[in-house]
Order: C-alpha cells, then structure tokens, then sequence
C-alpha cells in the first residue's frame, strides 16, 4: 500500500469501511459460481430447514439453498445497479452538458422535460413503467435508466453552465475548435468528478430500486435470485422461517450502507469545498 | 419449531370440531350485519356468462339466482331456486321447469320465462363463447323454449345429467331487457339479479359490494344488511386479513396452506373454525399444440415425464392434494381410476430417474441444445411458487423457461386468446360434482379451458358416451378407458394435482356451509351473524 493511499484511508475510514463492503459484493458477484454451494434455482431440499452447518443460511419454501441465492443474487444486483447507472448517468450527463452548452430554447425544453419526469414519484414512475414493459432484467434495467436520465441531467448541466463561460472554453473556441470538439475535450472531462460521485450514489440507489420492484413483483422475473423477490417470499413465512427475509435483508442492506460510505467518501475527496481547499 | 410441531395436534382437533358442528345452526336466526370475505383478484370483467374466473362468479354470486342451485343447507342437494318445481319425460330427454310467480328484478320488472330463454339462449349460442355454462350445456341441449310466462322447457340431445348443470352457480338467469339494453352483463350497472344480493359497487382492485334485496323472493332471507369482498392479492395480505379479524371467512381458492392455518389458529383460534375441505379444483399445465416447440408430441410427452407432480404438492401445498390423477377418487368415487394404478403410470411413478432420462432423451432428439421459451402464469395464489418449482424441473431436461407473468384478468384474456407457448400453472374449477366437468372443461376439443388447442377423436367420443350413458357401471367404466387414454396421451393440460386445503370461518358467522365446487354456496343468501 503506497503511503498516498494509506492517507488517503487514514483520513477517510468509513470510506475505507465502505470500499471494503464494495470489494466483498463484487467479488461475491464476479465469483458466484464458485463461491456458491449450490444453483440459484436449484430446488432439490427439503423446504424451510433453518441454518445448519450444512445450509449457513437456512433453505427456503422450495428447497433452495438460501446462501446459495444470496451470492447469485449478488450478481443480479450489481449488474442491474451497475448497467442502469452507467447508461443513465452517461446519457442524462452528456443530454445535460449538450444542451447546457448550446443553451436557448432547446436547453429550456429540455430542462421541462427533466422537470416533468423529475417531479414524478420516483417508485411510481418504476411501476408504471415495468407494468407497461413486462417483467424482465432488461426492462428494469430500462425503467431505471429512464429513472435516473433527468437527475444526472440536471446536475451535470449546472456544472457545465459554469465550465461554459471558463477562459479555457472560450480560448478553445476562439482558435476555431468546433462544438463538438469543446464538448469532448474541454467541458465532459471538467465534469468526470461530479459523474463518479454520482455514479457511486445511484448504484447504491439503483439496487434498492430493483429490489423495491421485484419485493412489489414487478422487478425480475420470479425464478431469478433477486433480494427484493426474496424478501417476499420471506414476508410468507415470517413466524416459520425467519431466515428466509433475514439474509437478503441484511444483503441489500450492507450493500446499500457500503456503497453510501464509499460515495460519500469520493464526494468528499472530490469536493474541493469539503476538502478545505476553497470552501 | 416445536412449538408449531405442538400445535399440529390442536389444530387436528380444531378441524374435527369445526366439521362435526358445521355452522352453528342450531340457533335461532338473526337479521343484520355485514359478511366481510375476500375475493384473490380483481375481477375486471363481469359478465357471468362469458367469463371463467373465479373471482368473476364471487363477485357477482348473491346477484343472481338460477332455475337451480345446491342447497345452502346441504350443499350436496339440488333444490329449487328460480323454479319452484320441475319434471323429466320418462326417457330424461326433456325437461320443464315452472317458474315462481311473482319474481322482480332488481330494477322492478317482473322475471318471466322470456328472460329465462333469453340466457340460455345466449350461452348456447354457437358464437357465444361461454366457457363454463354454455360449455356444460351445449353438447346436452337441443332446445329452449317458453311454454307460457311461467313454464320453460328444455330439449336434450340425449338422456344426461342435466340438473347438476342447470343447478351450476355458472348458470344464472339474467334479464332479457337487460341484455337488450347493454348487450352483455360486463359492467357493474349490467348487474340486475333476482338474487338475494343487489350489486352496490365496484371499486377496481379494492372492494365489491352487495346491500340486501328487500324484495328477494324467499320472504325472510337474506339475513345480513350487504356483504364486502375485499380484493385481496397474494397469500400474505390474505392471512394478515385473516389475522386481524377483517375477514369473516376464507372459503375459497386459494385455500390456506397448513402453515397458514397454524399461523391462525395460533393468533385467532378461539374466535374461528379451521377445517380441512377439497376444493374440487384440478392444477394444469398447459403446453400449447400448434406452437413450437409443443406441436411436437414428443415434447409434450417429454414435459409430462419430466414433471414431478409429487415434488410439487409436497412443496407447493405442504401435501395437501392429490398427485397425478384427473379424477379425484374422494370427490367423484369409483368415477376415478384407482390412485394406486395411476401412480404406476409413466410421469407419475416414483423415483423419477427412469421418467427424466426419456423425457431428456425426447427434448434432446428434437432440440440437442435445449430450448428456451417464454412461460406464461397469473401471479394469484401461489402461482409464481409453483411456477418457479416447475421450471426447474424441467431444467433438468434441456427447457429452459423464462416466467411471464400477468395479473389475474390480464392473464385469462391471453389465455383464452391462445397467446402462450406454456402456462406453467392453472388451478381449474369444477362447475359441478359430476366427474364429467373436468372433460368438458379441459380436454374435449370444445371444451372452455382448452386453451392449449387439444383435440383428439377418441377424447370427445368418450366424453361424450360416457355423458349420455345412463347405467352407473357402465359410465364409470367409460371413464376409466378415457383417464387412462388421457393420462398416456400426449396432452395439452397435464394434469398436476386436485388440490385441498385449509379454510376458516369466524365463530360469529353462523349457517354457513362449504360447498363441493368453490362456485356454490357463496350467495350468503341463509348465513347470519351472531350478536
């Protein structure tokens, strides 16, 4: 460990703590088929057997391996939370900037747009849109891609309001360099700070969304391991087998306060104003 | 888990001493009071002729009266209803029902034998489709006719058993002018019954409800002010109902597991009756004919090999059901062919290595990388739990399903559409307790669940001699050669299981009885609630 880093998690512990969880849930997912005893929707015990040596987690009402879920739900769970994000965060950043940049008309209709979609309750809008587009991981994967679109939109465009009137924007167009080219090189990268923060946050965010529709049964499919599906299964048999809502409970719970520790912590580290630079 | 195991036993005697003292009737009626009970989807359509959903009859049960029912009291009795009287010709082959005089509908107008034509000549139309009673009636009825205001009199094909059909809570009599004014009984303002109930309203997803006919036709009745159904979705909003003392009564599908029924007796034992009761229901899968991957037969078989129908009661109902067979010895007798027989069948038998490696070797012939394929189910009751069961049996043989799934009304249009390759589960009702329902409704070429497409020569041909056969022995005879041909047929609906299960009613609900179908007995027109 270099001594930059090392200072780096002395001054930051619970961002430390965090990036810990991080590393435990993507290496869980990207390890799954080796770390899991058994298939996600292998059914093949006895149901509602509680922790055993044999079972850590207990079984569910099917007979399936509890951690076995847990771990492959892992994978669901990143995966959804990680495509959505960087589909959402990408396309609302680079429509926020497009469109701040080139300001007018088109700018403010844009930003009604955003305000629509944003003043919409955010759970709701999920609902809706999974029930008009079916069940399935793609589809959530769109609904909150749709979600997240207009937040990082509206955050990125204010950023890049400012960058636009900077000297080194205008001396770049004053030499003739066209739009496209100040965009790509001189205002995106001056945003990438604010994008990683917020693709650190809306991961955590996106998780909990997928868990919250899929509890609704509105998320992934039923047979696919997601938290959330299991937490309702679990909600059935609360007094006969607590184990069932317990483990995905503490799963989708781990890994949200991990991913916020470790998105407050890059905020933090990247935010010259909280780091007493200029604040 | 000790303490549930403890409670087994408790429980064992709760259900003997709410089957032995059925309803409290010893006591002396009382008039007042709302029935709460639940219904486990939204309806959406109510049209009692045109639809087959359960939670569509329940809606509209107390509406409506029919020339026929099964006796509130003794459920296992035909009994007069909108007929005060009837009479067969010697050779059963006609029938004349006289009507009570002085019947009103809801809205004031007088009832006649018109309207009684008018419905029956409705569901028996050839384009109408009518999955439940028009497809109970029309292989047996000739003709309708009204003799005179008060007298109706019905022609049969054939000598059959007809009254358990006419009696079916399916087969309601609607208003003619009713009829002629909306041109189909969908929508709540449609729903004007002689029944003891008159429709009050709807409120989508959330509520139905019933107020009290004050001109019903049996003076005296109903005896409660109105009944709620609330529409409650899904196992666990149902028993927290039931736990908080919201509904006065689950009697019908989906029935409690045991768990469940512990988990009452446990919180509500002292002011409910739980009893054991057969549904009269069958679970189906159903594959589709004329869609690949199951226009092939072979794949058809394969997933009837695959399935292991033991796994999936023991699992899904917590054993309570009846695996493998398409008659259920406890509901239709020796109608059914012996369950030890059936057990030994192919599909059926235990273990089930032998069953899986043909049923590989047969999707492997066909697909020698497997297939994958979208799978249709309403998420109601436990249907996903068992869906999701299902799949991975038959993962081990190279079907690789995906769920799709529908909310309960959403579900039965696609289904009737034929809009599916697979439906991994469906629980389908008997209309009556004759062991003909279950032919007539799933698997003859007409009939109104056959949504898979299933036609084979030899089923209709037996289903319908075994109908018309008058001699007991010989019907039962046909009935045997039929399951046995269907249970080694290359089906469209592979029967799973009859299914049982665990129901409740509050000690303050008085006079009511479980019906043998889950349709009868839900019109309340004789239950009272103690003080």
């Amino acid at each position: 460990m270099g001594p930059g880093l090392a200072r780096l998690l002395a001054s930051q512990p619970l961002g430390a703590a965090g990036a810990a969880i991080v590393f435990l849930l993507v290496a869980t997912a990207v390890l799954a088929p080796w770390l899991a005893p058994h298939g996600a929707k292998e059914a093949a015990f006895a149901p509602y057997q509680p922790p055993t040596r044999e079972f850590l987690f207990g079984t569910d009402h099917l007979g399936r391996d509890i951690l076995s879920r847990v771990i492959w739900g892992a994978r669901l769970s990143l995966y959804v939370g990680l495509v959505s994000v960087m589909f959402g965060i990408t396309l609302g950043g680079i429509w926020g900037v497009v469109t701040a940049y080139f300001g007018g008309a088109a700018d403010t209709a844009s930003q009604r747009v955003v305000d629509v979609v944003m003043a919409l309750p955010p759970i709701i809008l999920a609902l809706t849109l999974m029930a008009a587009l079916g069940q399935s991981i793609d589809n959530v994967i769109l609904a909150l891609t749709i979600l997240l679109t207009p937040t990082a939109s509206r955050t990125l465009r204010s950023q890049a309001l400012s960058i636009r009137e900077s000297p080194f924007v205008e001396a770049a167009r004053a030499v003739g360099c066209p739009h496209w080219r100040v965009i790509a090189l001189h205002v995106l990268p001056n945003t990438l700070a604010t994008y990683i923060v917020l693709v650190t946050v809306n991961i955590a965010y996106a998780i909990v969304v997928e868990a919250s529709l899929s509890f609704l049964g509105l998320g992934a499919p039923p047979d696919e391991p997601s938290w959330g599906a299991m937490l309702t299964a679990g909600t059935q048999a609360i007094e006969q087998a607590p184990w069932m809502f317990l483990f995905p409970g503490l799963a989708i719970s781990l890994t949200v306060f991990g991913l916020n520790l470790l998105g407050d912590a890059i905020r933090d580290v990247t935010d010259p104003r909280l780091r007493g630079g200029l604040g | 888990m000790k303490r549930i195991r403890a409670l087994v036993p408790m429980l064992a005697l709760v259900l003997a001493v709410a089957l032995a003292l059925p309803a409290g009737g010893q006591d002396k009626p009382r008039s007042g009071g709302v029935v709460t009970w639940f219904d486990y989807g939204d309806p959406g359509r109510l049209d009692i002729h045109a639809e087959s959903p359960l939670s569509v009859q329940q809606a509209t049960a107390g509406i409506y009266s029919g020339l026929l029912q099964y006796d509130p009291e003794d459920p296992v009795k035909i009994a007069p209803d909108l007929a005060e009287r009837w009479t067969a010709s010697p050779d059963g082959r006609t029938y004349t029902f006289h009507l009570r005089r002085g019947v009103k509908w809801h809205d004031g107008q007088p009832f006649t034998a018109a309207d009684v034509k008018a419905t029956f000549d409705r569901v028996l139309n050839p384009g109408f489709k009518s999955p439940k009673c028009g497809a109970r009636l029309k292989p047996m009825v000739a003709s309708v006719e009204a003799l005179d205001p008060n007298t109706v009199q019905f022609r049969l094909k054939a000598a059959a058993p007809f009254l358990p059909s006419i009696a079916s809570a399916w087969c309601r009599i609607a208003a003619k002018h009713v009829l002629d004014k909306h041109g189909d009984l969908q929508k709540p303002e449609a729903q004007i019954g002689t029944g003891p109930f008159k429709f009050k309203r709807y409120e989508r997803g959330n509520l139905i409800e019933w107020e009290k006919n004050k001109d019903y036709f049996v003076p005296g009745l109903p005896y409660v002010d109105g009944v709620k159904q609330f529409i409650l979705v899904g196992g666990p909003t149902q028993l927290a109902a039931a736990k908080a003392g919201r509904i006065m009564l689950w009697d019908t599908w989906p029935p409690m597991r045991k768990t469940q029924a512990e988990e009452l007796a446990r919180a509500r034992g002292d002011a409910v009756d739980i009893y054991q009761h057969p549904v009269n229901t069958i679970w189906i899968v159903y594959l589709h004919t004329q869609k690949p991957p199951f226009d092939k037969p072979e794949m058809r078989r394969a997933v009837n090999l695959a399935i292991d129908r033991h796994e999936l009661v023991a699992k899904t109902l917590e054993g309570a059901g009846v695996p493998c067979a398409i008659l259920d010895p406890k509901l239709v007798g020796d109608y059914a062919l012996p369950l030890d027989e059936v057990k030994k069948l192919p599909g059926c038998r235990q273990p089930k290595d032998q069953d899986v490696e043909e049923a590989k070797k047969l999707v492997a012939k066909h697909y020698p990388n497997g297939v994958d394929l979208e799978v249709a189910v309403r998420s109601v009751g436990n249907y996903l739990d068992r869906a999701q069961l299902l799949l991975t049996q038959l993962r081990r043989i190279g079907i690789r399903g995906t769920l799709k799934s529908y909310e309960s009304a959403a579900g039965f249009a696609v289904f009737g559409k034929g809009d599916f390759t697979m439906i991994a589960t469906q629980d389908r009702a008997m209309d009556t307790t004759d062991p003909g329902d279950v032919f007539a409704l799933v698997y003859t070429t007409e009939a109104g669940s056959n949504w898979g497409k299933f036609s084979d020569p030899k089923v209709d041909d037996l289903t319908d001699r075994a109908l018309k056969e008058p001699d007991r022995a010989k019907r039962a005879k046909l009935y045997h050669e039929l399951q046995r041909h269907l249970l080694q047929a290359d089906l469209s609906g592979i029967p799973v299981a009859w299914v049982e299960g665990y129901y409740f009613r509050d000690k303050k609900l008085m006079n009511h009885r479980p019906g043998w179908t889950a349709y009868d007995n839900n019109t309340f027109m004789k239950v009272w609630l103690k003080e």
